[in-house]
C-alpha cells in the first residue's frame, strides 16, 4: 500500500500525509540479537509486530529472562516504597548505563534486599521491646501511687484499727478500709491475697471489669488509673489510650481464670512488688534500660538510614536499566525463532527515511556483539495497512494530538492538522474576542514557554500537564485573540477609537435626536473593526447580531469548502476519478449553489445597502421559485439564477447517490474477469441486488453494501450542508455571550464600586473584578470556547473529506512515561 | 477605496510574513511549503475576518441609538 505514490500534482508538503512506511524483516543471529534490539530502541523507528502471538506468555523463549527482571523490578518497588516511607529522595545518577551489568545489578539487590530485610526485622523487635518497656515503667509509676496511697489510708486505719485490739493478717491486707466492718475475723484461716496489675485498652475497660467481676463471682476487687497520653501498643505498634489496672483476688483457681481473661482482652502484665524498696530499684532500672533501647534502636534506624542513602544514589540508574531489559526481552519474546534455531526472524513497520539507520544500527550490533554474521535487512510487499507517522515537533505535536483524538487518520490520507494549526486557534479567537483577556492569556502562556525547560522535567498535576502540553496553541489562540479583540474593539468590554474617529455624528448641533432617530453615517467607515460609537447604544444589539450571524455563515460555508477540496485532494492522491466526478464535484455544486449563493447575496445586500431580506429570498426560492422578487431583488435577471441554480442542486442529489456504485461494481468485475457470475439485472435499484453480490476471489464485493454505504454518504451530505451551516451560528453565539459577560462584570462590578467614592469598596471591587474575570471569563470561558471550536473542526470541518480510521505508528523506544508499571 | 487599500495591505503583510519564515525558518523544500501553507491561511482568515466586518459597516441599515445618560 505503500506505493502508490500521489500524483505529481502538488510538491509533497510536511505533515500533509503519513511518511511512506515499510514492512521490514530482519534476521538477526542468536549472539547479536540482544544488542540488536538494544540499539533499535535506542533509535526508536520500528515497530515490532507480535510473530508469537499464538503462544502462552509462559512459552515464549525468553520467558525465564522476564521473570527474573520482574523480580528485580519487584525488589525495585520494595526499595523506593522503604525510602519513602523514611523519607529518602533517590537521586539523579550521572553514571552511563551502558557500564552496568544486569547480572551484577541482580546480585547486588538480592543481597541488598536481604540486608534491608533484616534491619526491618531488628528494628521492628527492638521497638516492640521498647514499648514493652515504657508500658512497664508506666505501670509501674501509677500502681505505685495507688499502692502508697492505699497504703497510707490502710496504715492510718491501722492505727485506729490497732488499738481496737483486732488480729489483721500480715502486710498483704491492704483493704483495711472494706474490712473495718468485720470485726470478728477467724484468725485461723488466714487469706492469702494475690494482686496482677498491668495496662488494659480503655475502650475494653468496663467490659474487662465486669467479666472479670462474674467469671471469679465477685471475688476480685480491681482498680483502674487512666493514662493521659496514649501509649504505643507493642504488638500493634499504634498509639491507643489505656488503663493502669490492678485486680486482687485469692485462690489460684481465681488467678488463672483472670490470667485467660486477661489474654483474652490484649491486657498485658507487669511484674509488680509492693515493696517500697523493689519498686523504686525496679524504675530506675526500667529506666536504665529504656535509654539503652533507645540509643539501640537510633543507631539501628541510622543503618538503615545509610544504608537507603546508598541505595538512593543508584536508585534511579538500576531502574532504568531493569524496565529497559524488560522491555529488551519482551520484544524479544515476538521475534520467532528461525528452523535452524540460530538465529530470530523479526518483522515491522518502518519509515522509509529510516532504512539507512536501521542498516547501520544493525550493523553496529554485530560488530559490538562479535558475531561472525551480520544481520539481514530486506523489505516485504504486503497489502496490510501501515500505521500512520507524523514527524511533528513540539509545536506541532499538541494540534496532531488533538486531531489524533477523534481519529488516527488512514494510511497516507489528507492530514486535517495542516489547516488546524491556523483554523482552529482563529475560530477560537472568534469566539473569544478581546484584545485586554487576549494579552492575559498571552501573558500567562509565555511564562510557560519561557519556563519549557524546567516544567518539562517538573512532575505537574494533572490540569498543570494539559495546559502545559497544549502551549503552544494556546499562544496562537492569544494571539489571535488579540486581533479579533481588535475586531471587535473589546478591551475588557471597553471599545477605543484607535485608528480613526468614529465614523458616526450627530445629525444637527444640537443632538436632539441622538435617544429616538439615532446618529448618521457622515465620515469614512471606520477603518479597522468595529466602529467604537456602538458599545452601550440601544441598537447595539440587533446591528451586532445581524453582523456577526452573517459573518459566521460565511466562515463556516469556507471551512466546509476547504474540508470538500481536501476530499479532492485525497481522490486525485489516491487516483481514484470516480470520487472526482460523482463525488468531489456534486458536492461542491449542492453546497455552493445553495449556501454559496446565500453567502454571495449577503455580500451584495452589504455591498448595496439594499433592505432585501435573505430570509424571505432563501425560502421562496425553494418554495415558489418562479414568484416575482420585487423588493427583495438585489440584482437584476436573480430569478433566471436562482432557477438555475436550484436546477443544479436538485441534480447533484443523485449524481451523488446513483452512479459511484455501479462504476465501483464496475472496476470490481474488470479486475475479475473470468470469474464473475451473470450480469446483474439493474431494473430495479436496490430489492434485487442482495442476492446476487458475492465474494470474487479473495476480495468481498457486496453491491448492497456498497449501496446502502453511498446513500448513507449522500443523505448526511445533503442533510449536513443545513444542520452544519447553521451550527456555525455558535460562533456568533459565544461571541455574544462573552462580550455581555465582560461588559456586564465591568460596568455592574467596577464602575458601581467607582460610583461610591470610597477607596475601600472600590478595592473590593477591583478584587471582584478581577476574581469574576479571571473564573469566568478567562478559565470557562477559554474551555468553552476551546470546545467549540474543536467540535466545529471533528464535525462540521471534518466530516466532508476525513476517514481517520488508521492506527498510529508505535515505534519500540526507552522513553518510559514516570508511573509505567510493567 | 479604503478597502482596497488595506486589502492591498492585507497582501503585503502576507507576502512579508511568508518571506520571513522563508528567510528565517528555512529547512528544506517540503517544511517550507507547510510554512507558506500556513502563513497564507492565516493571512486570508485574518482579512475575510476584517473584509466582513469593514464591509458590514459601509452601508449601514441600522444606525446607533443613543441610551439615555443618566
Amino acid at each position: 500500500m505503500g506505493e502508490s505514490r500521489g500524483g505529481g500534482c502538488c510538491p509533497p508538503m510536511d505533515l500533509m500525509r503519513s511518511e511512506t512506511m515499510q514492512l521490514v524483516q530482519l534476521i538477526v543471529p542468536m549472539e547479536s540479537a540482544h544488542l540488536t534490539v538494544s540499539y533499535l530502541g535506542d533509535l526508536g523507528l520500528v515497530q515490532f509486530k507480535d510473530l508469537n502471538s499464538e503462544k502462552s506468555p509462559f512459552q515464549r523463549t525468553y520467558a525465564a529472562q522476564i521473570k527474573r527482571c520482574g523480580e528485580m523490578a519487584r525488589k525495585i518497588r520494595f526499595f523506593k516504597d522503604q525510602m519513602s516511607k523514611a523519607g529518602v529522595l533517590p537521586k539523579e545518577s550521572l553514571e552511563k548505563e551502558s557500564d552496568i551489568d544486569l547480572d551484577d545489578v541482580e546480585v547486588k539487590l538480592g543481597e541488598l534486599e536481604a540486608e534491608l530485610v533484616e534491619i526491618n526485622a531488628n528494628n521492628d523487635k527492638l521497638q516492640r521491646s521498647y514499648n514493652e518497656l515504657m508500658e512497664y515503667k508506666l505501670v509501674l509509676q501509677k500502681a505505685g501511687e495507688f499502692f502508697s496511697s492505699a497504703h497510707r489510708s490502710a496504715t492510718a486505719q491501722q492505727r485506729e484499727i490497732e488499738s481496737e485490739d483486732s488480729q489483721q493478717a500480715g502486710d498483704d491486707l491492704l483493704e483495711s478500709p472494706l474490712l473495718q466492718e468485720e470485726k470478728s475475723i477467724d484468725s485461723s484461716k488466714q487469706v492469702k491475697l494475690g494482686f496482677l496489675t498491668g495496662l488494659v485498652p480503655r475502650e475494653k475497660s468496663m467490659v474487662f471489669e465486669r467479666i472479670l467481676f462474674r467469671a471469679t463471682r465477685g471475688n476480685i476487687f480491681i482498680r483502674q488509673t487512666v493514662i493521659e497520653e496514649p501509649v504505643i501498643d507493642p504488638s500493634s505498634g499504634e498509639k491507643a489510650e489505656k488503663n493502669v489496672f490492678v485486680v486482687f483476688y485469692s485462690g489460684e483457681r481465681a488467678k488463672s481464670k483472670i490470667l485467660k481473661i486477661c489474654e483474652a482482652f490484649g491486657a498485658n502484665r507487669y511484674p509488680f512488688s509492693e515493696d517500697l524498696g523493689k519498686q523504686a530499684q525496679m524504675i530506675t532500672e526500667v529506666s536504665g534500660r529504656i535509654s539503652e533501647l533507645k540509643t539501640t534502636i537510633d543507631a539501628g534506624l541510622g543503618h538503615r538510614d545509610i544504608l537507603l542513602q546508598t541505595i538512593g544514589d543508584k536508585f534511579e540508574l538500576w531502574n532504568h536499566k531493569v524496565r529497559k531489559e524488560k522491555a529488551i526481552y519482551h520484544t524479544l519474546n515476538m521475534l520467532s525463532l528461525d528452523v535452524t534455531k540460530k538465529c530470530l526472524v523479526a518483522e515491522g513497520w518502518s519509515p522509509v527515511f529510516a532504512s539507512n539507520e536501521i542498516q547501520d544500527a544493525l550493523q553496529r550490533a554485530a560488530v559490538d556483539s562479535n558475531s561472525q554474521v551480520g544481520s539481514i535487512f530486506q523489505v516485504l510487499r504486503t497489502k496490510e495497512s501501515p500505521p500512520t507517522y507524523f514527524r511533528t515537533n513540539k509545536f506541532t505535536s499538541a494540534i496532531q494530538e488533538i486531531v489524533d483524538a477523534y481519529g488516527v487518520a488512514k494510511y497516507q490520507e489528507a492530514n486535517p492538522g495542516v489547516f488546524t494549526i491556523v483554523t482552529f486557534p482563529f475560530l477560537f479567537a472568534v469566539m473569544f474576542g478581546d484584545w485586554g483577556h487576549g494579552i492575559c492569556i498571552l501573558l500567562a502562556t509565555m511564562y510557560l514557554i519561557l519556563r519549557e525547560k524546567k516544567l518539562s522535567s517538573q512532575k505537574l498535576g494533572d490540569i498543570m500537564e494539559m495546559a502545559f502540553g497544549g502551549r503552544y496553541v494556546i499562544l496562537m489562540m492569544s494571539l489571535f485573540s488579540i486581533y479579533t479583540g481588535l475586531i471587535y474593539n473589546e478591551f475588557f468590554s471597553i471599545p477605543y477609537p484607535l485608528f480613526a474617529p468614529s465614523a458616526y455624528d450627530c445629525r444637527d448641533a444640537s443632538c436632539s435626536e441622538a435617544t429616538t432617530i439615532g446618529l448618521i453615517k457622515v465620515r469614512d467607515t471606520y477603518p479597522f473593526g468595529l466602529d467604537p460609537v456602538w458599545h452601550g447604544t440601544r441598537s447595539e444589539l440587533p446591528f451586532l447580531n445581524s453582523l456577526k450571524m452573517k459573518m459566521s455563515i460565511l466562515l463556516g460555508v469556507s471551512q466546509m469548502n476547504l474540508g470538500i477540496i481536501m476530499s479532492y485532494f485525497n481522490a486525485r492522491f489516491f487516483k481514484s476519478s470516480v470520487n472526482i466526478w460523482f463525488q468531489f464535484i456534486p458536492q461542491m455544486i449542492f453546497l455552493n449553489s445553495l449556501f454559496g449563493y446565500l453567502s454571495v447575496l449577503i455580500i451584495i445586500k452589504w455591498c448595496t445597502g439594499s433592505q432585501a431580506d435573505l430570509y424571505h429570498v432563501m425560502i421562496y426560492m425553494f418554495l415558489s421559485p418562479t414568484d416575482e422578487l420585487g423588493e427583495n431583488q438585489l440584482f437584476p435577471h436573480q430569478k433566471t439564477v436562482q432557477l438555475v441554480l436550484l436546477f443544479l442542486a436538485l441534480v447533484s442529489v443523485p449524481c451523488m447517490l446513483l452512479p459511484k456504485p455501479f462504476i465501483l461494481k464496475k472496476q470490481h468485475e474488470a479486475r475479475h474477469q473470468g470469474q464473475s457470475y451473470a450480469p446483474l439485472d439493474e431494473t430495479d435499484e436496490s430489492l434485487h441486488v442482495e442476492t446476487t453480490g458475492g465474494s470474487h476471489g479473495h476480495e468481498e464485493f457486496e453491491f448492497s453494501e456498497i449501496f446502502v454505504h453511498q446513500l448513507i454518504h449522500t443523505i448526511e451530505f445533503v442533510l449536513g450542508a443545513v444542520s452544519n451551516t447553521a451550527s456555525y451560528l455558535r460562533l456568533w453565539a459565544l461571541s455574544l455571550a462573552h462580550s455581555e459577560l465582560s461588559s456586564v462584570f465591568y460596568e455592574k462590578v467596577l464602575l458601581l464600586a467607582w460610583g461610591y467614592n470610597n477607596v475601600l469598596i472600590l478595592i473590593l471591587g477591583i478584587m471582584v473584578f478581577i476574581f469574576a474575570t479571571v473564573g469566568v471569563l478567562l478559565v470557562m470561558e477559554t474551555l468553552s470556547a476551546f470546545l467549540h471550536a474543536l467540535r466545529l473542526h471533528w464535525v462540521e470541518f471534518q466530516n466532508k473529506f476525513y476517514e481517520g480510521d488508521g492506527y498510529k505508528f508505535a515505534p519500540f523506544t526507552f522513553i518510559f512515561t514516570a508511573n509505567e508499571d510493567e | 477605496m479604503g478597502f482596497l487599500i488595506t486589502t492591498l495591505i492585507f497582501l503585503v503583510v502576507g507576502i512579508i510574513a511568508s518571506l520571513c519564515v522563508r528567510i528565517c525558518f528555512s529547512r528544506g523544500p517540503s517544511t517550507n511549503l507547510l510554512h507558506l501553507t500556513l502563513v497564507i491561511t492565516a493571512t486570508i482568515c485574518c482579512w475575510m475576518m476584517w473584509a466582513i466586518v469593514y464591509i458590514a459597516q459601509m452601508n449601514p441599515l441600522i444606525v446607533p441609538i443613543l441610551s439615555e445618560t443618566e
